[in-house]
Formats: C-alpha cells, sequence, structure tokens
C-alpha cells in the first residue's frame, strides 16, 4: 500500500509543478514597432548533407553580407541596427526541420525564416509560418506546391521552381530547332511532374515526345535507359533525374558516345554539379538558371563581393538569398515595422529590380516572386577561362512567361 | 537435424535470464516514479516538441527491444509500421477528424495489420536472413508511398495533419500537446512491460535463449514470434502515430530505411533487452541531434557515429545496460559483506 501512496504523492507533485509553468509563456504579440527590439533572420538548410555546397553555410554568409549591406546604406536612418542571423541545419529532414522552425520563430525569436531545400521540409516549415503568423521566404526547394495547394500568406517563394526550370528548357530548347524529343525521368513525384510539365511545354512549342522513358530512384546504371532513349534517333534526350542520379547519368551518356550527336536538356541542375564533374563532362547540355554570376557586370561584381568572404563561387541559391534577406529588410523599413501583417501587405506585388531579381514581381495571389530566368549552356572546356566560369547564356527568358501564370495557379489564401 | 533447429542468436543481452530479479522491489518502485516525474517535468526542461520526439522514439526503441533483447530477433524494417501508422494517422485524422488519440490508435491497428503478413514471413529465418526480410518489406513500403503520391503526397508529404482534440489548447500548444499524447505512449510502454513480465515474455527468451529447447517442450516457436512481432508492430505504430500528429505530417523519412536504422542504433545505445534502454538511448540521441542541428558544426553524422562505436566498444550491454549491471554488482558484494560478517 506504502508503494501506491507514493505514486499518488508524486503524481500530485507533478501535477501541481505541471500547473505552476503554466502561468507564463504564449508568444508576444506586436507591442513596439520592431519586436523585441531586433530583427533576427533565421536560415534553416542542409549544411552537413547533399545540399550543402548548392546553398548550405554560405548562404549564411551570403544573408551576413545583406545584413552588412543594408546598415551600411542606410546608417542612423535604418529602422534598427539590432539585426542579427541565426541558423539551424536541417539535415534535410522534415522532422527536424519543422521542429526548428518551430523553435527559430519562439525561443529564438526569428521575424523570417530562409532557404529551407527539400520539398517535404519546406511544406512543413509553411504550416509553421501560417500557425505563428511569421514570415517565411522560400529558396531551396523546388515544389510548385508552395505556391499552389499549399500556399499562405506569411510564405513566399523566391528563386526558382520545377514549373520554371521545365518551362525554361522544355520550350526554349524546342524552338531552336529540337523538335524530337525523348525524355528519361526517375519515377517519383518530382520526376513525373517534370515530365508532365516538360511535355506540355514542348508540345505547346512545336516539338513532340517519343518516349517518356521511367528509371528507378535512386538509380546507378542508365546504360539501358540511354541506348532505348536513342534508338530512335531524337534531335534532344532531356533528363528529369537531379544531384547525384544526374551525375551518374550524364557520365553514362558520355560513356556512350552521345556527346555532341544527341543534344542534352537536364530538367533541374546546379553550377556546383557542373563543378563536381567538370564543363567537359557536361559541354553543351542545356538547363534553366534562375541567375548566373558571370552574365554581366553586375553579377560579376557581387560575385566578387562573395568571393572575398566564402573563397568560392556564388550559385543562384546563394544570390537568391542575399535578395530575399535584403529586400525583406528592406520592406521592414518602408513599412517601419517588422511586424509580419505589415510586411507582408508592404511585399504583396511590390517590383524589384535587383542583381538578382531582374524586372522581379511578387505576385500578390500566390506569393511567387517571378523574375527573368535563363537558358544556360554549358561551355566547352576549351572556353572555360577561370574556374566556375561554365556557362553560356542561350537566351533570357521573360518573367512574365517564365513562372506558371497567375491566373493557372490553385493558390487560395483564403483571408 | 535441421538447421534452424541448433541456431542459436548471438545476441548479447544485458539480461541473460531475468532481469526484474536483479533489482529489489522497493529500487524498482523508487525507479518508476522518478522515471514518471522526469516524463512529466520534461517538457519543462527542454522544448517541448523536442520532448516529445523523445519519447515517440523511445517508445520505437522499445518495439525493437521487444524483439531484439527479448526474442533475439533483430528487426531492420521498423520504419515500415512506424512509418505506416504515421501515414494511416495522418490520413485518418484528415479524412475523419477525430480526435488525435483516436486516429493514431487506428494507425497502430493498421501497422498491426501489416505486421501479420510480414510477421509470417519474416519469423521462418533468423539473424542476418531475418534482418534482410524485414528491410526489403519496408523498402518495398518506402517505394509504395513515394509511388501513391494522390494519397501520400509523395517527396512532398502528407501535410496539414491536424491535432484535433476537442477544441481544446491542446491543437495549438505543443506544451499540452505532450500531456496529451503521453497517455498513448505510456500505455505503448505499458504493454510492452506487460508482456515482458508474463508467462508469455517467458517463453520469449526462452526461444531467445535456445529454440530448439523451447520447441522440444511444446512452445510452437514460429506463432509466439508472429504474436511477439505483432505486438512490436503495434508499439511502433503507437509511437509513429504521435509522431506524426505532434509533427503536422508524415514524410517518407519516416519508412526510408535509416529510420529503422536510428531505431534499432538508438536500442542498443541504450541498451538491448532492458526496456528502459530505448527512452534513454532516444533523449541522448534526439537531444544531440537538435543540439548539433543549431551549433554550425558540419559533421553531424560523425559525433552521433563516434558515440554509438565508442558505446558499442565500451559498454556492450548499452548505457542502462552497464548501470544495471553496477548497480547489481554492488549489492550483490554488499551481500556478500553482510553474510560475511
Amino acid at each position: 500500500m506504502r508503494t501506491k501512496s507514493t505514486v499518488a504523492l508524486a503524481s500530485a507533485m507533478s501535477a501541481s509543478l505541471l500547473l505552476a509553468a503554466c502561468g507564463g509563456g504564449g508568444p508576444s504579440a506586436g507591442g513596439g514597432k520592431i519586436s523585441d527590439d531586433k530583427i533576427v533572420l533565421a536560415v534553416l538548410n542542409d549544411q552537413s548533407g547533399v545540399y550543402k555546397d548548392v546553398s548550405g553555410p554560405n548562404s549564411v554568409e551570403a544573408v551576413k553580407m545583406a545584413v552588412e549591406d543594408f546598415k551600411a546604406k542606410h546608417g542612423d536612418k535604418a529602422v534598427t541596427t539590432n539585426i542579427e542571423v541565426v541558423t539551424a541545419d536541417h539535415q534535410n529532414k522534415p522532422d527536424i526541420a519543422n521542429t526548428k522552425a518551430q523553435e527559430l520563430y519562439d525561443r529564438q525569436k526569428a521575424d523570417i525564416i530562409l532557404d529551407v531545400p527539400t520539398s517535404s521540409a519546406a511544406l512543413a516549415v509553411a504550416n509553421q509560418a501560417k500557425t505563428k503568423k511569421k514570415m517565411y521566404i522560400n529558396i531551396g526547394a523546388g515544389t510548385t506546391a508552395l505556391t499552389n495547394d499549399n500556399c499562405n500568406k506569411y510564405t513566399f517563394h523566391w528563386a526558382y521552381d520545377a514549373y520554371m526550370l521545365a518551362h525554361g528548357t522544355g520550350k526554349t530548347v524546342t524552338e531552336n530547332g529540337g523538335k524530337k524529343w525523348n525524355v528519361v525521368y526517375p519515377d517519383y513525384a518530382f520526376g513525373q511532374d517534370m515530365t508532365k510539365a516538360f511535355s506540355a511545354q514542348v508540345e505547346a512549342a512545336g516539338g513532340s515526345i517519343g518516349q517518356k522513358i521511367p528509371t528507378p530512384f535512386p538509380n546507378d546504371n542508365f546504360a539501358t535507359f540511354i541506348t532505348k532513349a536513342n534508338s530512335d534517333q531524337p534531335d534532344v534526350i532531356g533528363t528529369m533525374h537531379a544531384g547525384g542520379d544526374l551525375i551518374n547519368f550524364v557520365k553514362q551518356y558520355n560513356q556512350a558516345g552521345l556527346t555532341g550527336k544527341t543534344k542534352l536538356a537536364v530538367g533541374l541542375m546546379f553550377i556546383t554539379d557542373i563543378h563536381s564533374l567538370g564543363a567537359d563532362a557536361f559541354q553543351g547540355t542545356q538547363f534553366t538558371d534562375a541567375w548566373y554570376w558571370n552574365m554581366d557586370e553586375q553579377n560579376k561584381a557581387w560575385a566578387d563581393k562573395f568571393m572575398a568572404k566564402t573563397k568560392t563561387r556564388p550559385s543562384f541559391a546563394h544570390a537568391a538569398n542575399y535578395s530575399a534577406a535584403m529586400n525583406y529588410l528592406e520592406t521592414v523599413q518602408e513599412a517601419g515595422t517588422d511586424t509580419a501583417d505589415e510586411v507582408v501587405k508592404k511585399l504583396e506585388g511590390k517590383k524589384i529590380n535587383d542583381f538578382f531579381l531582374r524586372n522581379g514581381e511578387v505576385r500578390a495571389k500566390d506569393h511567387r516572386v517571378i523574375h527573368d530566368v535563363y537558358l544556360a549552356e554549358v561551355k566547352k572546356k576549351a572556353d572555360v577561362a577561370e574556374e566556375w566560369d561554365y556557362e553560356k547564356i542561350v537566351a533570357t527568358i521573360p518573367a512574365a512567361e517564365a513562372f506558371k501564370q497567375v491566373d493557372k495557379s490553385t493558390c487560395n489564401m483564403g483571408s | 537435424m535441421s538447421d534452424h533447429l541448433v541456431q542459436t542468436t548471438h545476441v548479447e543481452t544485458a539480461a541473460s535470464a531475468s532481469p526484474e530479479r536483479r533489482l529489489p522491489p522497493a529500487l524498482r518502485w523508487a525507479g518508476l516514479v522518478l522515471a514518471l516525474i522526469v516524463v512529466l517535468a520534461l517538457p519543462m526542461m527542454i522544448y517541448p516538441p523536442v520532448a516529445m520526439d523523445i519519447l515517440a522514439w523511445g517508445l520505437l526503441a522499445i518495439s525493437v527491444d521487444l524483439l531484439l533483447g527479448y526474442t533475439g530477433l533483430l528487426s531492420f524494417g521498423h520504419a515500415a509500421f512506424w512509418g505506416a501508422s504515421a501515414y494511416a494517422t495522418g490520413l485518418i485524422a484528415i479524412k475523419t477528424g477525430l480526435p488525435f488519440p483516436v486516429a493514431v490508435l487506428g494507425g497502430a491497428l493498421v501497422a498491426m495489420l501489416l505486421a501479420v503478413p510480414t510477421g509470417w514471413l519474416a519469423v521462418r529465418r533468423t539473424g542476418i536472413y531475418f534482418a534482410m526480410v524485414t528491410l526489403a518489406f519496408g523498402q518495398m513500403l518506402f517505394f509504395l508511398a513515394n509511388w501513391a503520391r494522390d494519397l501520400t503526397g509523395g517527396e512532398n508529404g502528407l501535410q496539414g495533419i491536424p491535432k484535433t482534440f476537442f477544441g481544446s489548447v491542446v491543437e495549438t500548444d505543443p506544451f499540452f500537446f505532450y500531456y496529451a499524447a503521453l497517455p498513448l505512449l505510456l500505455l505503448g510502454a505499458w504493454i510492452a512491460w506487460r508482456t515482458v513480465h508474463s508467462p508469455f515474455g517467458r517463453v520469449l527468451m526462452a526461444i531467445r535463449d535456445n529454440p530448439a529447447r523451447a520447441r522440444a517442450l511444446g512452445y510452437n516457436v514460429e506463432k509466439y514470434k508472429i504474436m511477439v512481432f505483432v505486438i512490436s508492430a503495434g508499439l511502433a505504430g503507437l509511437a509513429g502515430g504521435v509522431f506524426s500528429v505532434s509533427h503536422g505530417f508524415a514524410s517518407l523519412q519516416e519508412l526510408i530505411w535509416t529510420t529503422s536504422g536510428k531505431a534499432v542504433l538508438i536500442t542498443v545505445l541504450g541498451g538491448i533487452g532492458t526496456l528502459w534502454g530505448g527512452p534513454i538511448g532516444a533523449a541522448i540521441v534526439v537531444m544531440l541531434e537538435d543540439k548539433l542541428a543549431s551549433s554550425g558544426f558540419e559533421g553531424i553524422g560523425i559525433i552521433t557515429g563516434l558515440i554509438f562505436v565508442i558505446c558499442v566498444l565500451a559498454f556492450r550491454k548499452g548505457i542502462w545496460g552497464t548501470a544495471a549491471d553496477l548497480i547489481a554488482r554492488t549489492r550483490t558484494r554488499q551481500e556478500h559483506k553482510r553474510d560475511i560478517s
């Protein structure tokens, strides 16, 4: 009997402890113009896994650069000079991203979360932003769900998405003479979506897709798929693979001796992919890029500043992180407050022209940030003038065409 | 004599005979009360969503331990049950709007139903073959979930799982959600404890130590193994359901084989054949992941891997196993002294 009463006593004690602890807490709302007298920008991305080089720690550096530039620009007139950059590594796991996002908003008083690659993680964070009524600008993830079915008032999508990639490459390559296509894609949601979007674009531009060849995901051996894709002599072979699979695919495409014979178009490629395999492996490959550091003087100037900090050239994700952070701070400056609702109101419909966003606009209806994007071709090895100088811009796709038309978006933000 | 009759498992456990007899009842009750207080106070000491994760992973580790420590079966596919329940719970919660505990119980039921055919196939083998069959099944579910995107959302995950709970504060505040979900996990832990400390559990341990003799004594070894496999899957399902409701989504991460690996790692770290080891291992692994994520350190895998290697080399019986051993040893020494004097 004694043991039973001990249990009862212990639970009673714990229960009273519990009640005592509940008194405090609760999110602190509004108050001053700048919450907690500081602006906190949080970068949540992959700092140890596959997306480390594409974005990762150097995106944190880019955001810090934006903060410095903002302070230098506004000096004493800045709405506050107390600006903090915090970061967390989500390791590409959506559950960690989800917990960290809550922690960043609640505990570290983050006013905005930036980046977040991996679509499941990105969508989880979007839900947190909606619940906590705090801002979130996604850069690293490609899922169009962020600006369609899963859109919300506090979430913006800055740099690219799957539609943009498919549209840019599919349409432009076809218009430039690649009429007959075969597409090889990994058989999961991203690959299927990309293939669907690609087909629509290629057919709209007067081309045709002969074969759509699914491959397992992930996969190492693409030899049979490449042979099959080349069997009816297409003008272009499109691949929707990404990351490690893409690198394997391209290696085997070269080994099959197709380089220079059948054009290769890639769905999603980052400059870091080219860097890891070398320009000669990819030469002639066409893909859509959201931004390229060596495109003109303006980009180059920023890339040089970035290089001085990080000893490497920026990917488009780095530039986009800077751009998103900078424009967020500018909007806070305009609004005179960092209250999310006010900033969102100012940001919606805003037209922006900076080194990253050319002819940019933050669409009010679905929070898709549109801007000019580019069809790029990987240079021949002989033409590469310096390290990271891998791309030649073939065509500019104007902002209005580059992204999914706003009236086709299924986004419904409610209030 | 056929091969599998003489085969014994080579799993080293902290409890070679009957673990619960090592500590005196008073100490065991004190331990239980202490554990309960720690569990109740946990979300005041650490961030509530992280506390919830610890308990969910802890129960998953307990479910693995039930097989690994008490039956001698290494399951390398428990992500299948954890993940299947995560998705099932999510779908039930989204489609029906029932309170979340009902959804979680539904999810656990789905996991148990899945475990019947899997267990039926897998228990015919032991050791590495058993691990491979469970792993294969887990991967099968992973690809199925990836493919059935209309239902699961593919790699976007099943998003927006509600924490429906009679419109109370539980739905919005993770601190209160913790206490609302706690009974489900405690129920799971209690079921595991009851299973081990019952005649049924004795038979399991007999099977673990010597399957041939258990069979000779007239026990239907396969049937017992299937039963414990289904119970274990149910516990993994409970944990997975709570996990997905707590996070508000279920993703492919829940089904991938590394999740099974993490569950085994937690179990071994905490100590196999102890039940208590699971939550302790989970606390270490989850908090480590959480702290390292904010540390700016780039090699998270290196740290967790290193700790695991050290544990396996230095504390073969895991953290709890080693601790329990030490307590037991001091006690026997004291008893010896008393006997002499």
